[in-house]
């Protein structure tokens, strides 16, 4: 079965409307849900996601109260989304908190990218938790080959520079690249349209991850236009 | 000229460019959008043309040259020749052999056309009617105006102000292959008019005319073609490095050393990425040459910056003397950029790229003694690379080391001999 993953920003809009969204994903067919911890700069994310994360900056919330509470509320793996750049002085201290809360996985944009040298000693530092790790069409195929084994429930693929940005890319040939350098299950994300997610899981991808459409959404219809739309996307994805 | 026989001349050409990003050492980090604005990487979106972006993020190892551009290629006169130095090495007794790619016999003199070409194709492929651009000295000026004639798009060049009165001959050369050349600050945009009102005589900069274009084309609906930096077009240009590997492949070189002048990195990186990626690189000695007067390497940061001095591009990590810095007026206009493509700066900063800069006045005696063995003029900024390449002939007669030392001439100096006699009387060395 092919993998519907989708993304939420902690709190966002409100922590009730957010939670309130929780409590619905797995019924919408979600599988995986990663749930954003907002940094200072957010460099790997596109305008909209950004935006939430001032948003809830400004709610001035309890993150890790609410992830407790989503944890209660799901029985799907939570992934928790947040920048290494963040906690790199802490990072011991965060792992410790998100295997308390018991979140399944945590996944971390800038690690291969901003910390290539340094990666390994993070994920071994990690290692209770475990770390789903992001790659792009941007890194070399040889650390792609060499990384893939040591993600956790599957290897995320962001096929756009930033998230929600519809720049033109060709998916088919970015994912058949990476397919063929990995055994991991392989979600593909960043800006997909609704043609692109079923080019991309024609393209032999495993799964396909969902964001700004969904915190667009939220905003503007409210929880249950994005609980339709995730019902939508599972029909989709459950008919390729 | 080395000997190629005919039947191989239609292979030298590629069929195929070639993006390094795959087998680079480490992620390229990718550009960004500065915190707390609106999204730059958006704005690429609206001003560059669909198939450049396409290229851009699809990253894929070997991307195909359309039909139609290798066809211009061809009527320009690639593949370009690869030449031995002979008399330069008689004239420097050395055991080592020197070779150059000549990119300066393409029709405007330096290697820039061979990403005009695609860029402005991809344009009028969209059916888009006008491209823009900017220009300082006018050498990626003239390369667009070339290209925009071949395919009959209208080009406009926003050309530094300070250029455009003290230099007519490139700005005539615009002309004549028809583009409409406006002296920048302008009156046809925002940002020129808010600079003109401020100062009425302001001699213009290489970032407001980058402003300038760019504003014009999002304004209009044209595209805007870019000279250097992006992936894209360092992989565009890779036609120099493809074509010069079959050409020693040929004549049965394997060489010891590469070498070419950087500016923003573009004829750099064609000319030595296919042989960093695609050969077992750790035999060959890459050297990347660049100005003492814009000292990148020596002083820049590896960093996120801006690529344009008026902060409207996505930021890049870079190695980059920062968007503010004010170069001297050396006369190698292509080498006064603050900033470096990102792939090269990642290779310089794994070392897998060394650097060596130079002072106008020693590329100016590199430059008198190529001419007046070689014949050939170089460029100011290709004279760079024939510096580093004496000095390494020069090292290999002290050690007697047979090298192989192959450079890329990328420009010819022709246009610029009034420049050559300018330096002359500042460094005194009639």
């Amino acid at each position: 079965m092919k993998l519907l993953v989708a993304y939420l920003t902690v709190g966002y809009p409100t922590p009730k409307a957010f939670l309130e969204l929780v409590k619905h994903i797995e019924s919408a067919g979600v599988d995986v849900v990663e749930l954003g911890i907002p940094p200072r700069f957010a460099k790997y994310d596109g305008p909209l996601i950004r935006k939430s994360y001032e948003h809830v900056k400004s709610l001035g919330i309890d993150y890790w109260a609410l992830l407790k509470e989503a944890r209660r509320a799901v029985e799907v793996p939570i992934v928790v989304l947040t920048y290494l750049e963040e906690f790199e002085n802490i990072f011991a201290s965060l792992v410790d908190k998100l295997n308390s809360i018991g979140v399944d996985s945590l996944l971390l944009p800038d690690l291969l990218i901003d910390y290539a040298s340094s990666y390994e000693n993070y994920l071994e530092m990690a290692r209770d938790v475990g770390v789903t790790l992001f790659t792009s069409p941007s890194m070399p195929d040889k650390l792609i080959e060499r990384v893939a084994p040591l993600s956790k429930l599957f290897l995320y693929y962001g096929i756009r520079p930033a998230t929600g940005i519809p720049i033109p890319v060709d998916p088919v040939v970015l994912v058949k690249r990476v397919r063929a350098l990995v055994k991991n299950r392989l979600v593909v994300g960043f800006g997909l349209s609704l043609n692109e997610v079923v080019d991309v899981l024609k393209a032999c991808a495993d799964g396909i991850a969902v964001g700004s459409v969904l915190i667009q959404l939220i905003e503007s219809s409210g929880v249950e236009a994005v609980v339709k739309l995730l019902k939508e996307l599972r029909g989709v994805i459950d008919g390729v | 000229m080395v000997n190629i026989p005919k039947q191989f001349l239609d292979e030298i050409l590629p069929s195929y460019w070639y993006n390094i990003v795959p087998d680079l050492p480490k992620p390229l980090p990718p550009p960004v959008d500065p915190p707390n604005t609106s999204s730059r990487i958006d704005l690429l979106r609206k001003v560059l043309p669909r198939e450049v972006l396409r290229q851009e993020f699809t990253i894929n190892r070997f991307i195909k040259i359309p039909d139609d551009v290798r066809e211009k290629y061809k009527v320009l006169g690639r593949p370009t020749p690869l030449f031995r130095a002979r008399a330069l090495e008689e004239f420097l007794k050395t055991p080592a052999k020197i070779y150059f790619k000549f990119e300066g016999a393409l029709p405007t003199g330096s290697h820039k056309v061979n990403t005009a070409i695609p860029q402005v194709f991809y344009t009028y492929d969209e059916g888009v009617s006008h491209v823009t651009t900017e220009t300082g000295a006018g050498q990626w000026g003239a390369a667009v105006s070339l290209a925009a004639a071949l395919y009959r798009v209208n080009a406009a060049v926003f050309m530094v102000k300070a250029s455009y009165e003290q230099k007519p001959g490139r700005r005539a050369l615009m002309e004549f292959y028809g583009a409409k050349v406006v002296p920048s600050p302008s009156k046809l945009t925002r940002i020129g008019r808010e600079v003109l009102e401020k100062s009425a005589k302001h001699p213009g900069s290489l970032g407001i005319a980058i402003s300038e274009a760019i504003e014009y084309a999002l304004e209009n609906g044209y595209r805007y073609v870019m000279g250097s930096v992006m992936n894209c077009i360092l992989t565009h240009q890779s036609v120099i490095g493809l074509e010069t590997m079959k050409q020693l492949e040929i004549v049965g070189e394997e060489p010891d050393v590469l070498a070419a002048c950087v500016g923003g990195g573009s004829n750099f990186g064609g000319f030595a990425y296919p042989f960093i990626g695609l050969k077992n690189s750790r035999e060959i000695e890459f050297v990347a040459v660049g100005s003492s007067e814009v000292p990148k390497f020596s002083k820049g940061d590896y960093r996120y910056d801006y690529p344009d001095t008026a902060g409207l591009l996505p930021l890049l990590k870079m190695i980059t003397l920062g968007k503010d810095f004010v170069p001297p007026p050396i006369y190698s206009g292509g080498l006064r950029y603050h900033g470096l493509a990102p792939s090269l700066s990642l290779l310089i900063s794994e070392d897998i790229v060394k650097w060596i800069e130079y002072s106008e006045k020693e590329i100016l005696e590199a430059a008198m003694l190529f001419t007046r063995t070689q014949g050939v003029v170089p460029a100011p900024e290709s004279a760079h690379a024939v510096k580093a390449v004496i000095d390494i002939a020069l090292e290999a007669r002290k050690s007697n080391e047979k090298k192989v030392i192959v450079f890329n001439m990328s420009g010819h100096g022709l246009l610029d001999i009034e420049n050559y006699r300018s330096m002359m009387k500042r460094y005194s060395a009639w």
